[in-house]
């Protein structure tokens, strides 16, 4: 048919300049296959080093320095990733109450019904300024949230935290207002028919409804928070990421390996949990969650 | 009897579309109404006008002893808490359990702090009362249920019992009997007729399903593409008046297809 012929032609366009576009911005950026292999001999053998390193992990440390008294690098290694837990788990607990509220700002399921001309302007200007605050905050990587707040507050676990809860509440927010306005409209309209008021709607009728929800994409974002947590550790706040920089400063591969291979239990481990808790809160909720 | 309802020329538009015109009626208090008429009639506007969830472009509206223009905020949230309201997806939140949802009905007038406390520790009264609604409506023991859990028809009555404890002064349900096969609409909607009977509100259901409108109700208000073409007793309703509410035009047709 002659309708779809268009819409595949369509298609083919968009494919087409996609590639085109690709081929530009890497002959823009200089990219060349050869880019992949290492210019010279020292560079040759540092890969090597590393890659090798990675069937060696070490059980004790390189470093000769280290005193004797020290933790066994293994338990520095799992001390560190409890601090990572901890660290993304103080984030989130900030970042989750925020999100709420900015998630309640920026939808409308909740809004009074007939709603009159100012306060339509009034509810819809809230609306658009927590939108937009979302989407600011969540737009500066968490990276950059750090690097600004660490040097405006030092280097605290606090200020890596705000650093990180910011861009956190920005999407978590933003999905949440999604669920809210998306799930909750049905049960929201019954009970403001039946006089429940705008707050009330809310508490007693979208929160519920939309829980599982919450919970689970707030579940997973925490997944994101522990990876984001160890990157944290590289602009020096005390997380396994930091023992990973520093021993790779060094070039003690076979260091970075432990706490990398932990790194990978760590998540594997919260992965598992995680679509464990989802699992069950899609079925105890009779199939209507996503 | 005074007057539950009374519509005088009212008129809802969305954009061009007049999804309700120049509508007038009175129900009384007390009485029972089938609002009948093809989709997109009109029926649910009509019903979300009744419990001033719409405001009307044109007309007048007057719910017991309020005119719905000069309310406030406040008074119309005052005024819904004595009309029970049944939309037509039910509107439960399917993640609480049948006394949750039920609890909820008196919402309206108990507040929220309330609320929030009937949710996680209902009051032994309020259990009692609940248990007696369910036990009335048929489900009594789905009283802990997760509404999520419970099948289309046995929703439907924790739906109406929800409205049965809010002790309410008029019952709005639209298509309470869309979704489910056509014994149990059939006992859906007599169920609520004994029970505005029992209770003595005022009941106003929308239906599809002229039969069962004809079965049930005394008086029948029928609607086409938002005016009123019949207001009477069933046995008033003759061929000519059922080919004036049902009988596609061309028009009509082509749109459906
Ligand atoms: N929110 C809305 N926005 C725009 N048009 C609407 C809206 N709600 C209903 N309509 C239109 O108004 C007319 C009446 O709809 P409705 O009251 O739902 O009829 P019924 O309940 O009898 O099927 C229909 O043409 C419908 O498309
Ligand atoms: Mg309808």
């Amino acid at each position: 048919m002659k309708a779809d012929t268009g819409k595949y032609g369509l298609k083919r366009w968009v494919g087409a300049g996609l590639i085109v576009a690709f081929v530009l911005c890497a002959r823009a950026l200089g990219l060349t296959p050869g880019g992949l292999i290492p210019p010279d001999a020292g560079h040759w053998e540092r890969t090597g080093a590393f890659f090798a390193a990675a069937l060696d992990p070490a059980f004790d440390y390189e470093d000769e320095n280290v005193p004797d008294e020290a933790d066994p690098i293994w338990w520095k290694g799992i001390k560190g990733v409890f601090l990572t837990l901890k660290f993304a788990f103080g984030a989130m607990s900030l970042a989750v109450p925020t999100a709420l509220v900015l998630g309640f700002l920026g939808s409308s399921a909740w809004w009074p019904e007939p709603c009159g001309r100012r306060a339509r302007a009034l509810l819809r200007s809230v609306y658009l300024v927590s939108r937009l605050f979302m989407s600011v905050i969540r737009s500066i990587h968490e990276l950059i949230w750090a690097l600004l707040f660490l040097s405006a507050m030092g280097v605290s676990p606090l200020a890596g935290m705000i650093a990180l809860a910011l861009p956190f509440s920005g999407t978590l927010g933003k999905v949440f207002s999604e669920i809210i306005d998306e799930e909750a409209r049905d049960a929201s309209q019954a009970l403001k028919a039946i006089g429940h008021g705008p707050v009330q709607t809310f508490l007693v009728g979208i929160l519920p409804r939309a829980m599982p929800n919450l919970v689970s994409y707030s579940f997973y974002r925490f997944e994101c928070a522990l990876r984001s947590s160890a990157v944290l550790g590289f602009v020096g706040i005390e997380t396994i990421g930091l023992y990973i920089e520093l021993s790779h400063e060094e070039f003690y591969y076979r260091e970075v390996w432990t706490y990398l291979y932990l790194v990978i239990a760590m998540i594997v481990v919260v992965d598992l949990w995680g679509a464990a808790i989802r699992r069950r809160l899609h079925t105890s909720t009779g199939g209507c969650a996503i | 009897m005074p007057s539950a309802f009374r519509l005088d020329n009212v008129t809802r538009r969305y954009g061009s579309l007049r999804a309700v015109e120049e509508v007038s009626f009175e129900i009384k208090r007390g009485e029972q109404v089938a609002l009948i008429g093809p989709s997109g009639s009109g029926k649910t506007t009509l019903i979300r006008l009744l419990n001033a969830m719409l405001s009307p472009d044109e007309g007048a509206i007057r719910v017991f002893d309020s005119d719905l223009d000069t309310c406030d905020a406040g008074e119309l949230r005052r005024l819904r808490t004595t009309l029970a309201t049944i939309p037509q997806h039910l509107g439960l939140v399917p993640t609480l359990t049948s006394i949750q949802n039920v609890i909820l009905g008196q919402g309206g007038s108990r507040g929220t702090l309330r609320s929030l406390r009937d949710l996680l520790f209902p009051s032994r009264a309020d259990a009692l009362e609940i248990h007696t609604i369910l036990d009335r409506v048929g489900i009594e023991e789905k009283l802990y249920t997760r509404v999520a859990r419970l099948s289309g028809g046995q929703q439907q009555r924790v739906a109406i019992a929800r409205a049965l404890f809010q002790h309410p002064a008029a019952l709005l349900a639209d298509e309470p009997v869309s979704s489910v096969d056509p014994a149990r609409a059939r006992d859906t909607v007599k169920l609520l007729g004994e029970l505005s009977a029992e209770h003595g509100f005022t009941l106003c259901v929308s239906l599809h399903d002229l039969a069962l409108a004809r079965e049930f109700f005394p008086r029948l208000i029928g609607m086409r593409k938002g005016r009123i073409v019949f207001d009477g007793a069933p046995d008033e309703l003759g061929e000519e008046d059922q080919r004036a509410l049902y009988d596609l035009s061309d028009e009509e047709m082509m749109a459906d297809a």
